[in-house]
């Protein structure tokens, strides 16, 4: 290769998304499912998230009776993160912008 | 608080637990973890594995096609992992019926008879009115209605165990 030619250049795009997440932070949302049982979803919800027993089970409750709850938020990078490991508890969880 | 334990799970201390259960209901749980298992590393697509993969992005397909491509393999990994540390503890060596778990045993057996919940809740088309009905034991529906009552009764035991951790 002759280093004297001017090669095309190629330009890297802004992550627009990436910059968009810092400032519009993610929640993850736990929806109402008939399957689950609730002192599960309350135990999985300690056991992930580290929350008491009181707040786990309000959590859980909202799930219940308002058909979801936001149960954690963060980057966008975290958000999936927690998605994941709810869905690995069998938990319906989803996330979305906070505002959206 | 300390809590009675007269279930088949109970906490040990120390980190350890132990489950109580005849060899014929492990036999039928091994059964039904195989069945599983082999529905998961055939790559169903079956409709009534769809609850253990869902959707992450609900307002966005095209984030949720891409999160899907990267982590449907890991979450794929994650529960066939964990369906072999429960066909494990169900096949180990007891005394009396009883065996001794570990903590990550038994969150991973508890997981998997989740899992197990999950794909018969939805074949049944379970619903919250469903919880009081009148059985008919010929009918092969009630008699997996009748099972999934047993994961229900097994895992509420595996989660009562686990409470007084972290309580």
């Amino acid at each position: 290769m002759n280093n004297s030619e001017v090669g095309p250049t190629t330009v890297k795009e802004p992550d627009v998304d990436s910059a968009v997440d810092t400032d519009r932070p993610w929640i993850v949302l736990v929806w109402n499912d008939p399957i689950n049982l609730m002192s599960y979803v309350t135990l999985v919800l300690q056991k992930l998230f580290g929350y008491s027993l009181e707040k786990a089970t309000a959590l859980m409750l909202d799930v219940h009776h308002k058909g979801r709850a936001v149960v954690s938020n963060g980057t966008r990078e975290r958000a999936e993160l927690d998605v994941y490991r709810l869905h690995e508890h069998g938990l319906w969880a989803t996330m979305q912008r906070e505002d959206a | 608080m300390a809590r009675k334990h007269k279930g088949p799970i109970r906490p040990l201390g120390k980190g350890e637990y132990s489950l109580h259960l005849e060899l014929s209901d492990k036999e039928a749980l091994i059964g039904l973890l195989d069945q599983l298992r082999d529905n998961l590393m055939n790559g169903s697509t079956d409709e009534k594995l769809k609850r253990l993969f869902p959707t992450a992005y609900h307002q966005d397909p095209k984030h949720d096609e891409e999160y899907q491509r990267l982590m449907r393999d890991d979450l794929l990994a994650s529960r066939l992992q964990s369906l072999g540390t429960a066909t494990s503890v169900l096949s180990r060596k007891s005394v009396d019926d009883t065996t001794v778990l570990t903590a990550q045993e038994l969150d991973e057996f508890a997981r998997s008879i989740n899992n197990l919940r999950l794909v018969i809740g939805t074949v049944l088309d379970i619903d919250e009115s469903d919880i009081d009905v009148d059985l008919d034991e010929d009918d092969p529906d009630d008699q997996r209605l009748v099972l999934y009552g047993y994961l229900g009764w097994l895992l509420d035991w595996a989660v009562t165990a686990q409470l007084d951790e972290y309580s």
